[in-house]
């Protein structure tokens, strides 16, 4: 038993705002009530659900890539000393697996969604995954460029395809689909890619980008996953980008979708010289319709690495910078490009960026559908959070920073007339409870009884961005990880996966197709249970 | 420019027009590469096989996958680094120094050639042995020979891929980065990994004599390691993990036997292209895992007192 | 006797990592390894399940499994400066275990990629 007595609650699946309420906890979850056991006195204090990270990529084949190309970073970033018990590890742009679980539980976050995972080495991903110490976590395969899928939807077969794409969620051990630029890295297999929503992919007869959005959101629905489409839009990162964003929402024909990291696909602009932010476009769009969440992909100024399984971007990004360039390709399924990447407050596209991120977080009313993300570590680190919370919710800190951009951004983005300020309410939206009900996550981003007993406590303090970045307390499962800045415990966390229903002929009709295209044995292929420890495993009957 | 412009070997084997082998002998290091992966596939992009694609072999003498190849380029024993700078020119529609290209041992016009099959394939890649990343130049070779890869994306698709060998040596290198943020030559001696090969990397540690004792798994250093590092190794207490008694084991104080990898221990090996693939085992073996044993070392020595004192803090942000 | 078989087994002797090799094996060693390369083949005939060496050795003497794990911790702990290094021709899971090695020892950790 464990009691936190005293404490400001936010906690808004409950909806409670800020009421003074005592909080038990038993074998991991909340309880009604209970005796004995240790009291945290946390008068003053300021109570939220343990945060919960939509769209990271920390783990997996991409990100492991960066940190081969960022040696230098390691070297001068924050180092994680060994203890007896604790393992050693490093931080900054990329930091190792170790220390993505300290740092996360260390600014109070207890969940964390790996948004990006080719099948083919999805058995790589949870291996790192499981060496990610303290938070729970649950990853999305990526399936909008799988070309055996892609030969179903282009010969109009699309139960088959569905069973497909079933077959390959429970041979990923993933928790739902990630949809990567549709159609574009399949076609930037030879080294071309995919603008148009109703044009025909490279290399295919009939499908478009516009087609396997629609039908991957219908598949989505049909399999009951908890999880809707998850979405990267095609043209990420280019000036006037926002009108392919539009037009991708109106072929979901009304289905559920998260648009990941939408910052990336809100511009206006012909050109770079003439890029601006659109974001109000994109804002209204969410404000109006209810079948649509998304996350910020917010822009922090400093050096990052950006890491997609967007290879055409990358290679762009590649040629516009001159920096290093990674590039997977991986075998019928997916790309994966790296380039380090550094954003400026004098560099006029950086500036729409950073403005663009911002903007959507204030613009969309309802903080259930905007949660707080960088895409990390594309628009910056995840451990710089709290600073994007000091903008949110500092209106005069947000015109301080304006003032340090050049003046000529002012005429390209709505920042400067904004004045909403988010509330404690609308961050612990923001950062917990919107992003735990999108995910589906059962028993996360809530503080009511059967919940999982993750909480965060801040002593509350005018300094917004030294209160979110130090917790006084961070509790995962019921067990005290952080206290007063220093890491206690670090238990191993749980996996979240979902098993769809697939059709038992799937398996016969796959092979001989995967044995043309594919390098490795069949039987190897899907990851075998016993390699995802602790995993809770979701059966989901179809939807009727 | 840094990095590595790479693809799995399905890529490979779906796509691929042109392959060009640099500094590597896959016909008898990598029997299987040309079958499984690479040359003899069809695909739906190469329907017929061999004969859509072409391979070019670039070496220092004419070994047995020249016989494989449609293109042979003996260069000159330590040109390629100058060859590949050449490549990297010409690509660019650049001059070059007639005398420099004379030096490589490969006439111009074979190179104009090689660089316009480059630039009109559909997809390229190129592999590239220990001929041309353990030679004069080494890492050198291997970043030129990638940045030759990268930038010919500006005209077509292309890929380049090391030839890795040593089992699996690539999942050690996988493994390295994720917990540490670095592939080799790491040192913990501050409670953190640090990396610098060169100061932390076996034959220059042993050579030296920085080192006080030595725990080799997986590996014969007493065999191909050289000597001065090899009378190092002698010199302080070593302890092996090998299924055989090596040349190491015999200079070691300790030798542990266990079972075999893939043969009679389970677990997960990574292809070169960083796929993880399961191992089988057959047999069951009268000896422990690797696995188990380091598990029980690491078990004792956390039995003893920890290295470092009880204050010590828990993070630092400035790194000595 | 008849042989079992193990299917899409998986070859660590070269980078290929071949994983469709079919094996046919009793209890002490492999008879033929399917699919495999001359050098695949040799790798999975020469190992056996014999005990052809002793457990362990401790300065070139025979000795238990449990003494020689007692030595090899006693030895490594004592160390100012011990290597860990190799990893080549083992398990991932063997190779986790090297680099928490090193890391509990406040080490040196190389691979072979080094040389």
């Amino acid at each position: 038993m464990l009691r936190i007595t005293g404490g400001k609650i936010y906690d808004p699946a409950s909806g409670i705002n800020g009421e003074i309420r005592t909080l038990y906890i038993e074998d991991g979850r909340f309880v009604a009530s209970g005796e004995g056991g240790r009291t945290i006195d946390a008068a003053g204090m300021i109570v939220f659900p343990g945060g919960v990270d939509v769209h990271t990529h920390v783990a997996g084949g991409a990100i492991n890539f960066a940190r081969a190309m960022t040696p230098e970073d390691h070297r001068r970033t924050q180092a994680f000393i060994r203890s007896q018990t604790r393992r050693s590890g490093l931080g900054g742009m990329a930091p190792t697996t170790f220390a993505t679980g300290y740092l996360y539980a260390g600014m109070g976050f207890t969940t964390v969604n790996e948004a990006a995972v080719p099948v083919l080495s999805a058995r790589h991903t949870h291996e790192e995954l499981s060496d990610i110490p303290i938070v729970d976590k649950s990853s999305l395969v990526l399936m909008a460029n799988n070309e055996l899928l892609l030969d179903q939807l282009d010969a109009g077969e699309y139960e088959r395809a569905r069973s497909i794409l079933a077959w390959y969620i429970r041979a990923a051990g993933s928790w739902g689909i990630k949809a990567v630029n549709p159609g574009g890295v399949a076609a930037w297999k030879w080294g071309g890619n995919a603008g148009q929503l109703t044009e025909t992919v490279d290399g295919f007869r009939h499908v478009t980008p516009g087609t396997i959005v629609a039908s991957l959101a219908r598949m989505c629905h049909d399999l009951n996953l908890p999880h809707p489409l998850h979405l990267h839009c095609n043209n990420l990162g280019a000036p006037g980008n926002v009108s392919t964003t539009l037009e991708t929402l109106r072929h979901l024909e009304g289905h559920r979708a998260h648009i990941a990291h939408s910052q990336y696909h809100a511009y206006g602009g012909d050109d770079w010289d003439t890029m601006r932010s659109a974001t109000s476009d994109l804002a209204d769009w969410f404000n109006t319709h209810d079948n649509l969440t998304t996350d910020a992909g917010a822009v922090l100024f400093g050096d990052t690495v950006t890491i997609t399984a967007d290879g055409p971007w990358q290679h762009l990004l590649y040629r516009l910078t001159g920096r290093k360039w990674g590039n997977l390709d991986v075998e019928n399924e997916t790309g994966c490009g790296i380039v380090p990447y550094t954003y400026r407050p004098g560099h006029l596209v950086n500036a729409v960026q950073w403005a663009a991120g911002l903007e959507l977080l204030l613009l969309i009313e309802d903080p259930w559908k905007v949660f707080l993300s960088t895409d990390h570590p594309n628009g910056g680190c995840f451990w710089r959070y709290p600073e994007i919370l000091e903008l949110l919710m500092c209106a005069d800190y947000r015109q301080e920073c304006l003032r340090q951009l050049p003046d000529r951004i002012r005429s390209r983005i709505l920042l400067p007339e904004i004045d909403r300020e988010y509330s404690l309410y609308d961050v612990a939206t923001a950062m917990s409870a919107g992003p735990a009900q999108a995910l589906g996550l059962p028993r996360k981003g809530s503080l009511a009884v059967g919940c999982d007993a993750d909480v965060v406590i801040y002593e509350e303090d005018d300094n917004i961005r030294r209160m979110f970045s130090h917790p006084r307390y961070v509790i995962k499962s019921g067990e005290i990880v952080i206290e007063d800045g220093d890491i206690r415990e670090t238990p191993d966390g749980r996996e979240f996966l979902v098993q769809p229903h697939c059709d038992p002929d799937t398996e016969t009709f796959i092979r001989p197709l995967f044995e043309d295209c594919y390098t490795m044995s069949f039987d190897n292929y899907p990851v075998e249970p016993h390699r995802i420890p602790r995993a809770e495993i979701h059966h989901r009957p179809a939807s009727p | 420019m840094g990095g590595k412009v790479t693809c799995t070997l399905g890529e490979v084997k779906n796509r691929a027009d042109f392959i060009v082998y640099w500094g590597g002998n896959p016909a008898e290091c990598h029997p299987r590469h040309f079958t499984k992966y690479t040359l003899m596939q069809k695909s739906r992009w190469l329907p017929r096989g061999r004969k859509d694609r072409t391979m070019v072999l670039v070496d220092i003498r004419e070994t047995k996958s020249a016989k494989a190849a449609d293109i042979f380029l003996q260069v000159r024993p330590g040109c390629d680094f100058e060859l590949l700078s050449i490549l990297r020119a010409m690509v660019r529609d650049e001059p070059v120094d007639p005398d420099a290209v004379a030096e490589t041992g490969i006439a111009y016009d074979v190179l104009e050639d090689l660089v316009r099959r480059m630039k009109s394939c559909r997809f390229g890649c190129m592999f590239f042995g220990m001929g041309l990343s353990m030679t004069r130049g080494k890492h050198m070779n291997s970043a030129a020979l990638l940045t030759l890869a990268a930038e010919l994306n500006a005209f077509t698709k292309f890929v380049a891929m090391p030839m890795r060998g040593h089992g699996n040596v690539t999942g050690a290198d996988v493994i390295m980065r994720w917990q540490t943020g670095y592939p080799f030559g790491i040192t913990f001696n501050r409670g953190y990994p640090r990396y610098n090969p060169g100061e932390f990397s076996t034959v220059d540690v042993l050579v030296r004599g920085d080192c006080d004792a030595a725990f080799i798994i997986g590996a014969d250093p007493g065999a191909t390691m050289p000597q001065p590092a090899i009378d190092h190794l002698a010199r302080i207490p070593t302890i092996v993990l090998d299924p055989h008694v090596t040349h190491t084991s015999r200079l070691a104080r300790v030798h542990i036997t266990t079972a075999p990898a893939g043969i009679a221990a389970p677990g997960t090996a990574y292809r070169m292209d960083e796929i993880p693939l399961p191992l089988k085992p057959a047999l069951k073996s009268p000896y422990p895992t690797d696995e188990e044993i380091v598990r029980r070392i690491r078990e004792a020595v956390a039995t003893r007192p920890f290295w470092m004192p009880e204050d010590s803090p828990q993070m630092t942000t400035e790194q000595l | 006797m008849t042989l079992q078989t193990i299917d899409n087994a998986t070859c660590t002797f070269c980078g290929c990592v071949c994983d469709d090799i079919q094996l046919h094996h009793d209890q002490m060693r492999i008879h033929k390894a399917k699919s495999a390369c001359v050098l695949g083949t040799a790798w999975f005939l020469n190992h056996t399940a014999e005990r052809h060496y002793p457990d362990a050795l401790i300065d070139g003497r025979e000795a238990t499994v449990d003494e020689a794990v007692e030595m090899a911790a006693a030895l490594l702990h004592e160390a100012d400066m011990p290597l860990v290094y190799g990893m080549s021709n083992t398990t991932c899971e063997a190779q986790k275990e090297c680099v928490a090695l090193a890391d509990q020892l406040g080490g040196l950790l190389d691979s072979h990629t080094s040389l």
